[in-house]
């Protein structure tokens, strides 16, 4: 009987985890919510001064909103309201509900019709991995589609893609409403077109409570890459949908001359989003980080702008002005 | 008469020298008997409930089940103890969410623990006697956490190394039965034959508490040189050391010897830590349910 008190003292004594531990913070509470997300963002979010946003203001503004007894859609929408004040698509609250979105494509015109190219440009286009291509203008243009940085491609599979187009003029890369994905695929992308190893732009992190506090500058440099290089000129079709990775591969581009943006300014995503979770147990995320060219010009937020402007004409379904605009960029 | 004491003086030292050499034999002879030194390789398997709490991306606890796995090299005796153990836990832990009067959110994620274990222990002979042994002694544990929760995007993963040099205090109570004793369950009556056993209780305490953890932001873009640049290096690029915080590990075991040295235990492990790193806590927590089996390796 002794051992049975002996053994339950120590099993008790051992299993006070919960006494030595900080109280549970989960909590319904709207108040409690709204807190945690405000102070979240105002610890780590990286955009502040670039977009010039009062972020006090913001919980001025949108926390009187709420009470203690606010429903979960109430809640949800005046966290949305306030997140979407930062005028950031990596910026976003997730609920079984609802998911919150800035959605700055819808700030600039769409410039992207795929059954246009499909129907009017591609004759027998191959799909290979990721990539969508086919040859143009009587064989001296190579087009690639690429709609995610999420999908991927095999080194052997680019290989081939641009052995296919290696006696072309140029090749256009359509990376319109190519909403991005993974930053490892940039170099394997980009590090066909590019015969040295060449810094192209740097980030920088949060790194202290002051809006301002960044951490040391982190180069990014692209490396050759593959078995097959391609280093005739190469035009990149952009769009406001092209985003976040395709913002840095944009941002990269303007190392290397042979290497022309054409249509519309990207639509930004420069920093790097986090992820994290309210006590309520919602999800959520916010850029933390900057993306600086290679003069540490901070404008990659607000969207890359294209070396040559163009714009898709809507009252015209037949024809594509932007890859026209490409495909003159090469030929001419 | 000279000639005898002589002799008798030369018998004395001979006989005397033979004494002394079977006096010193025995006094060898006897630690080998009282305090054998045994090895052991121990293979042990565990029920696991880890808890666990990342402040930097989630106030809400993480709990769920899972098991752990470890194998074990032993050198004990009565005066001294010697443990070399690696182990493996995994586990899949739900996120303690208050319940929504709307549609209820969830979030499901893994846990991967990588163990190494190092202590040595020293009787204790002021607490010692025939029925308790005191050990007391130091550890090194240190801890890789390796998490995945999906739901956190771009800070799914979770790694974190705690690693600590601890204080070790060791109670083995021999509660061996001696006599066969008898239950009564009315119409069943089974009979308990002697058998040696042991309960041990061990507690590990924190003395140096080291643990690696992401920097202020926890997702960095690094460095990167094209597709030269070494994921996991990438990932660890912002991760500092820092030596605070606290972790307590305790071990009840239940030990029954077989006759030829084996044995075989259940045990309760229970361990807490929580690490404060330089910018934001973690903290965890593990109930384990553990059965070991003890291989006796002596040669004989």
């Amino acid at each position: 009987m002794k051992y049975i008190v002996l053994i339950a003292s120590v099993l008790l004594f051992t299993s006070c985890e919960k006494v030595l531990f900080k109280k549970d913070m989960g909590s319904r509470d709207p108040l409690d919510n709204f807190d945690y997300l405000w102070n979240e963002v105002d610890k780590k979010y990286s955009y502040f001064k670039l977009k010039n946003i009062d972020w006090d203001q913001m919980k001025d503004t949108y926390r009187p909103m709420l009470n203690k007894n606010s429903t979960e859609t109430e809640l949800f929408s005046v966290l949305a309201s306030m997140l979407n004040e930062l005028r950031d698509d990596h910026t976003n609250l997730i609920s079984p509900f609802n998911v919150s979105q800035y959605n700055v494509a819808l700030t600039g015109a769409k410039n992207y019709r795929a059954r246009t190219i499909d129907e009017f440009y591609l004759a027998d286009p191959w799909r290979t991995g990721a990539l969508k291509h086919d040859f143009l203008s009587n064989d001296e243009v190579g087009y690639i589609r690429y709609s995610s940085f999420m999908s991927n491609f095999s080194d052997a599979q680019m290989d081939l893609v641009l052995d296919h187009y290696k006696d072309t003029k140029g090749i256009i890369l359509d990376l319109r409403e190519n909403g991005g994905g993974s930053i490892f695929n940039i170099p394997k992308l980009l590090g066909r077109f590019v015969n040295s190893k060449t810094l192209v732009g740097y980030s920088i992190t949060r790194n202290g409570e002051e809006h301002n506090a960044f951490g040391e500058k982190e180069s990014f440099y692209i490396t050759p890459h593959g078995n097959v290089q391609y280093l005739k000129p190469v035009v990149v079709l952009i769009d406001k949908g092209s985003y976040s990775a395709t913002t840095f591969f944009a941002v990269a581009t303007k190392a290397f001359p042979n290497i022309t943006l054409i249509g519309d300014a990207t639509g930004g995503g420069g920093g790097l989003p986090n992820g994290g979770q309210l006590p309520n147990g919602w999800t959520y995320r916010f850029s933390i980080s900057q993306l600086l060219d290679l003069n540490e010009n901070n404008y990659a937020e607000n969207g890359v702008p294209a070396d040559i402007n163009a714009a898709f004409d809507w009252n015209d379904l037949e024809t594509d002005e932007i890859l026209e605009k490409g495909i003159l960029e090469i030929t001419d | 008469m000279e000639k005898h004491l002589k002799s008798l003086l030369l018998l004395f030292f001979i006989i005397g020298s033979f004494l002394s050499f079977s006096q010193e034999s025995d006094n060898l002879k006897k630690p080998e008997n009282n305090s054998p030194i045994n090895l052991y390789a121990l293979f042990s398997i565990g029920i696991t409930n880890p808890i666990y709490r990342d402040f930097a991306t989630s106030p809400l606890f993480y709990e769920g089940i899972g098991i752990e796995i470890s194998r074990t090299w032993m050198k004990r005796s009565e005066e001294r103890e010697r443990i070399f153990g690696i182990g493996f836990g995994i586990s899949f832990q739900t996120a303690r969410i208050p319940e929504s009067d709307f549609i209820q959110p969830g979030s499901i994620a893994g846990f991967g623990k990588f163990d190494l274990f190092y202590q040595e222990l020293w009787k204790l002979d002021i607490l010692s006697d025939n029925k308790n042994n005191t050990k007391i002694g130091g550890a090194i544990l240190t801890t890789q956490n390796v998490r995945g929760n999906p739901d956190l995007q771009n800070n799914t993963l979770g790694l974190e190394n705690i690693s600590n040099i601890m204080a070790s205090a060791q109670w083995t109570r021999d509660i061996t039965r001696t006599e066969t004793k008898q239950l009564n369950f009315w119409i069943w009556k089974p009979n308990l034959n002697p058998v040696k056993r042991d309960l041990r209780f061990l507690l590990n305490v924190g003395v140096l508490n080291f643990n690696y953890r992401p920097g202020y932001a926890y997702a960095y873009d690094s460095e990167l040189i094209g597709m030269e640049t070494n994921p996991v290096e990438w990932a660890f690029s912002n991760y500092k050391w820092s030596m605070n915080g606290w972790r307590i590990k305790t071990h009840l075991e239940y030990i029954k010897y077989l006759p030829k040295g084996n044995a075989r235990s259940w045990s309760y492990v229970w361990e807490a830590a929580h690490t404060p790193g330089k910018f934001e806590d973690f903290q965890m927590a593990s109930h384990q349910l553990r059965y070991t089996i003890y291989f006796n390796s002596n040669k004989r």
